[in-house]
């Protein structure tokens, strides 16, 4: 009983998760439980595995061993049914926007909801119109893609991942590929809705921010999740060394 | 050198004739070409979607009409086909063959675009839960449209140019009127150089005409020339 109550206490589990491309370890073995309303930051060196994860929970990299579950109950991901259920109830924000070229900004967020979850158009559109004013885009909404700049693009795709209501936001790196003025408007965005209680994973160099927002961070390299706590104990008075050398790298840039 | 003199007025009077003559080179084209774009979706789809199999018999069809020239494919057509029963008027010929070989351009052609569809929004596709007919209908196509708009644009306008050749068949079109008021009058000069003004007309009018299309579907830059 008492397992079944810590599990359905958290929003997502992570249990021993690994992932491989072809030979290539990837992922070892990962354990991380996220709770409702929490903002989870995932550190660490290029290369590490952090896209991963995200890819991992989302359905578009096969996991090799381990299990997710969401609201206690395992995702099997090689059904169908279950697999929609996860992207029914989370969002992932790619580094690199991946818009439908083909569509103005208004349409990128309005597409899923009509048309693969048959929802009202009009209505619809109105939430869509005050998304996108709610991450500062009102005059640029008629615009295609290749017509924004790159942080005006980012936040449609922040607005296309919210227009499906999600439970959990996954974020990739979403700041790296922004010029430094475009940042911070991103940030306010994230901001607001770890501060309106989304569950959130976010993967993110930015330090100050990863500070603010995260109540945990989880350090990782070579697929591992070395180590995991509050931001202040991993930036203050990290454990391991690995952490450590990372952290005074970030920090003297 | 040149002490000839041009006596236009002696074409003027079949200057309609000509005209006519454009009017059937724009159709064999855009007949020929709406088959061949058949044609060219079809083996594309099939090569990039289709079964394995497939493959091999397609890449035939294109390397043989890309490999021979489209007057010999004609010439076959109108000349070998009767000997095994089968007659084709010399319209039907030219028809025919610019379409077959126009199938085997375009199936180049969208072959290559269709390997252009871009994974990274293929996968926001199934994040927000596209069924696959869906990231068929609201990503792939549209996409694969408009990067395949320019190049079979072009190629639209060298079969307007290809369709005299048709002329050689018999085919009033406006080589085959050029070819006939030529031997009637033997203004050579005066008629060539009011076809090539005619030929550039259609082909200028094509150009925009596709240009205007192109922006207004796929917010391609027009470029005429
Ligand atoms: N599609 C792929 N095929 C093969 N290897 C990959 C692929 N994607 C990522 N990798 C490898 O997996 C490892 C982890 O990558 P990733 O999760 O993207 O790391 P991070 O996001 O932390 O930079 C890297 O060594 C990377 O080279
Ligand atoms: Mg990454």
């Amino acid at each position: 009983m008492v397992i079944i109550w810590r599990s359905a206490l958290h929003h997502l589990v992570i249990k021993d998760l690994s992932a491989h491309y072809g030979t290539v370890q990837v992922l070892d073995s990962i354990n991380l439980e996220i709770a409702r309303g929490e903002v989870v930051g995932l550190m660490g060196p290029s290369g590490s595995g952090k896209s991963s994860i995200l890819r991992v929970l989302t359905g578009l990299t096969p996991l090799s061993a381990g299990s997710v579950s969401l609201n206690g109950e395992v995702i099997n991901y090689s059904s169908a049914e279950s697999v929609r259920n996860m992207r029914e109830r989370s969002a992932i924000v790619f580094q690199q926007y991946n818009l439908f070229q083909n569509m103005t900004a208004l349409e990128n967020v309005t597409i899923a909801p009509v048309k693969i979850r048959n929802r009202d158009p009009e209505e619809v559109e109105a939430e869509a119109r005050a998304l996108l004013s709610k991450v500062g885009l009102t005059d640029q909404i008629s615009r295609y893609p290749d017509q924004l700049s790159g942080g005006q693009q980012q936040r449609v795709a922040i607005a296309r991942a919210l227009a499906l209501k999600p439970e959990i936001l996954l974020l990739d790196e979403i700041t790296a590929a922004l010029d430094p003025e475009l940042v911070s408007d991103v940030l306010d965005t994230i901001r607001a809705l770890a501060s309106e209680g989304m569950t959130m994973i976010i993967v993110s160099h930015e330090m100050g921010f990863m500070r603010e927002v995260s109540h945990r961070i989880a350090f990782m390299a070579q697929g591992n999740i070395i180590e995991c706590g509050k931001a202040e104990q991993i930036f203050n008075s990290p454990r391991e060394a690995r952490t450590r050398e990372f952290v005074s790298k970030i920090l003297k840039h | 050198m040149l002490d000839y003199t041009f006596q236009y007025g002696q074409i003027w009077p079949y200057l309609p004739r000509l005209i006519d003559g454009a009017y059937l080179a724009l159709e064999i084209a855009f007949l020929s070409f709406c088959g061949g774009l058949l044609i060219g979706t079809a083996n594309a789809s099939l090569l990039s979607f289709g079964p394995q199999w497939i493959a091999k018999p397609i890449q035939a069809f294109v390397v043989f009409f890309t490999n021979t020239p489209q007057l010999v494919q004609i010439y076959f057509l109108y000349f070998a086909l009767p000997d095994a029963g089968i007659l084709l008027s010399s319209y039907a010929a030219v028809l025919i063959g610019m379409t077959l070989n126009a199938g085997a351009y375009l199936t180049e052609i969208q072959r290559a675009g269709f390997s252009t569809r871009r994974q990274s929004e293929m996968e926001a596709a199934i994040v927000l839960g596209f069924s696959r007919w869906q990231q068929i209908r609201y990503v792939i196509l549209p996409h694969i449209a408009r990067v395949l708009f320019p190049p079979l644009s072009n190629h639209f306008i060298i079969m307007t140019l290809g369709t005299s050749m048709a002329a050689i068949f018999g085919v009033e079109e406006l080589t085959g009127q050029a070819l006939n008021i030529n031997s009637i009058t033997f203004r050579s000069l005066e008629i060539f150089s009011v076809v090539a003004a005619l030929y550039i007309a259609i082909t200028l009018l094509a150009s925009l005409a596709l240009g205007l299309l192109g922006s207004l579907l796929f917010r391609t830059k027009l470029r005429v020339i």
